[in-house]
């Protein structure tokens, strides 16, 4: 986590913080997808606001994407920017795993 | 999950006759007879190295070609691998793909990939099921599929995973393969549990014994289909994946058929006529006694009346046994020349007794003889040891009887009593005719003596006949005359000698009993210590286990020693 401390963290590079790319793959809205989907809506909304895009993607509709991505388990988080691209499967049981690939500090209150 | 378990666990009924997908890998739907279970699941159990991504993707890639589109998933190679390691088989994949009849899925799960909660394999379902409809596939292999349910924490996981998998394949109908290593981090359980999921089970053994690779694979399941149990060899080569079936032992043989001449008059007598087209020969001897010269005599003879022969040589080069032959008036060249006479020479440790097969077949079906010479047989084992060379000479043996064409194998004993291995071997009970050469010391003379021992369909003489090797050939000389002369005249050293004889008849018959062959090996041991023969220090070793009968050729092949349970710890 301290690896990643710095860049999001200090004050006077607010205005440069990291834009986020997400994009999740989920399967329509079945357990395991709809519970990534809020987990990682609440995270970004707590973190990352203003300052995210994210893309979802139902692999049942847009099954090229899935080809391109490599997606083979569903749900499955990349983050594509900013670098390096990191993915995270499961519906974020364990929101820490979630946070620590978006590169942000751990907190309390978000589980 | 629940659901597909319960329906995995009870066995489908079958009420309709499977339909089965060829594979159109040779020798394989052979062995399946047919192909895998149509729209069923097929589990490919083997480890790296035994070519199991090449099976799954030789499966997929001839669909291709005949016309039933593919997928494969690969979880383990990239794809550009994949494309290169076929362009060395002479596979050209892209033109597949491009035709859109065959997909490759590049399914890694990249190294650094983190898990956090429940996740499925739905994204490989969408995937395979929009490729499915985009290109009517029918097949579909998953290469090293374990890699991917490394993912997963719980073995519950894998399996409602697996079960999800297995349902979705078999609704959408697709003919599938899902290729698992064998166990590392998934143990038995887990195979066990692979092994209920397919209809079709399949295990790729490579073995390396005596520094040479053997390759087996053996059918241990196949829901609503009979097929054999036993082990075959399969090679990987030019062209890809290749397996050699075996027929079920004389079923596919063809009778013997007529006598044809040994190309030694005196030698078609004592065999009542000649040897029979189609047989089997045994020829054994010590070394010096001439076998290669008798095979050469029989196989110019052949080759004079317009048939041809293939030469199996595993010790000497062609012009080598040519030259030696000459010398004693068995001239080769002019069949040689006129490709009537074949020869295919290799050492035996140059490469397992699967490619010695598959290369012995390839000539048989190029040169298409009518009469096979194996010299030696005796230096098959090398090839990967005694079973090894048991099952080699089982099956071009069977390939031989299949098509009709006669095989003389030579024997090269190193002692007098080797042939008692031979009779304990189940090959003595394929054999047809079987002619023994031998010294024998008589008259204060060491002499090359041939006796027939068996032949199978003719009135035989059973008496020894001296012969000399003349530099115009082979010939037999007026029946024996040892017996009775002055060295021999003892009632002991005569009782000896039928002994000998009457045992060696009785080895070919099956049915020696322990004892005598106690008696026969002391009488020997003592007959070769009077001519002082080299070799005798063999006499008795080896052989007190050999003598068994002969029973149940190919199945003591297939599951000796290698029972469908064996791999289980």
């Amino acid at each position: 986590m301290t690896r990643t401390r710095n860049a999001a963290e200090e004050p006077n590079t607010e205005a440069r913080a990291p834009r986020y790319r997400l994009r999740l793959f989920v399967a329509g809205d079945e357990p395991n997808s709809a519970k990534a989907r809020s987990v990682l809506a609440r995270v970004c909304e707590s973190h990352l606001r203003g300052r995210y895009e994210l893309e979802v993607v139902d692999v049942f509709e847009d099954y090229q994407a899935a080809i391109d991505s490599h997606v083979l388990m569903v749900p499955t988080l990349i983050v594509e920017e900013p670098p390096p691209t990191r993915i995270v499967v499961g519906s974020f049981r364990d929101v820490d795993v979630l946070v620590d690939a978006l590169g942000l500090p751990v907190a309390e209150d978000l589980s | 999950m629940g659901m597909g378990e319960e329906k995995l666990q009870s066995e489908r009924v079958q009420s309709v006759p499977l339909e089965k997908a060829r594979t159109f890998i040779p020798g394989l739907d052979d062995i399946l007879e047919g192909g895998l279970p149509r729209g069923r699941t097929t589990i490919l159990h083997g480890a790296s190295g035994s070519g199991k991504t090449l099976l799954g993707l030789e499966f997929v890639y001839r669909g291709a070609l005949n016309g039933e589109a593919g997928i494969f998933v690969s979880c383990e190679e990239s794809i550009e691998q994949l494309r290169q390691n076929a362009a060395t088989l002479g596979w050209d994949l892209p033109a597949q793909e491009r035709a859109n009849q065959l997909f490759l899925l590049d399914g890694r799960i990249r190294p650094d990939t983190l898990a956090s909660g429940d996740f499925s394999v739905k994204g490989l379902l969408a995937i395979v099921s929009g490729k499915r409809r985009e290109m009517s596939a029918k097949r579909i292999a998953i290469d090293a599929l374990e890699v991917m349910l490394r993912l997963f924490d719980t073995p519950r996981q894998v399996r409602s995973e697996m079960h999800a998998l297995n349902d979705w394949l078999q609704e959408a109908g697709m003919t599938s393969i899902l290729t698992v290593r064998p166990p590392s981090r998934f143990s038995s359980p887990f195979e066990d549990f692979f092994d209920s999921m397919g209809d079709c089970v399949i295990r790729l053994d490579a073995r390396v014994s005596e520094q040479v690779t053997t390759r087996r694979l053996r059918v241990t399941k196949y829901r609503g289909s009979g097929t054999g149990r036993n082990e075959y060899p399969y090679v990987i080569g030019e062209g890809g994946f290749r397996a050699a079936p075996i027929s079920t032992v004389g079923l596919r043989h063809k009778p013997l058929a007529e006598k044809i001449s040994s190309g030694i008059a005196r030698l078609d007598e004592i065999l009542g006529g000649g040897f029979r087209r189609g047989a089997c020969i045994l020829l054994a001897g010590l070394p010096g006694t001439g076998k290669t010269i008798l095979a050469s005599t029989f196989a110019a003879e052949m080759c004079s009346r317009g048939e041809a022969v293939l030469y199996l040589g595993f010790e000497e080069s062609e012009a080598a046994v040519a030259g030696n032959v000459r010398s004693a008036g068995v001239d080769l060249s002019p069949h040689l020349a006129s490709g009537r006479l074949k020869f295919l020479t290799n050492f035996p440790e140059a490469m397992g007794a699967e490619e010695h097969f598959m290369r012995a077949l390839d000539q048989i079906d190029a040169v298409r003889p009518r009469h096979v010479i194996v010299d030696a047989i005796s230096a098959c084992p090398r090839m990967g040891g005694k079973r090894s060379a048991f099952e080699y000479l089982m099956r071009l043996l069977n390939a031989c009887k299949e098509r009709g064409i006669t095989v003389l194998f030579v024997n090269q004993l190193s002692g007098a009593d080797d042939y008692l291995e031979i009779s304990g071997n189940e090959i003595s009970s394929m054999v047809d005719t079987a002619v023994f050469l031998d010294y024998e010391s008589s008259a204060g003379e060491t002499n090359r003596v041939l006796q027939v021992l068996k032949s199978r369909g003719s009135k035989h003489s059973n008496q020894k006949r001296e012969y000399v090797i003349r530099d115009s050939g082979f010939e037999i000389l007026d029946a024996y005359r040892g017996e009775g002369e002055v060295l021999t005249g003892t009632l002991r050293q005569r009782q000896e000698e039928r002994d000998r004889l009457e045992a060696r008849r009785l080895a070919f018959e099956v049915e020696a009993k322990e004892l005598e062959l106690k008696r026969l090996r002391l009488a020997l041991e003592q007959a070769l210590e009077a001519i002082g023969q080299p070799g005798d220090r063999t006499v008795g070793a080896g052989s007190a286990g050999g003598v068994h009968p002969g029973q149940g050729d190919v199945d003591a092949a297939g599951g000796g020693g290698a029972g469908p349970g064996r791999e289980r710890p």
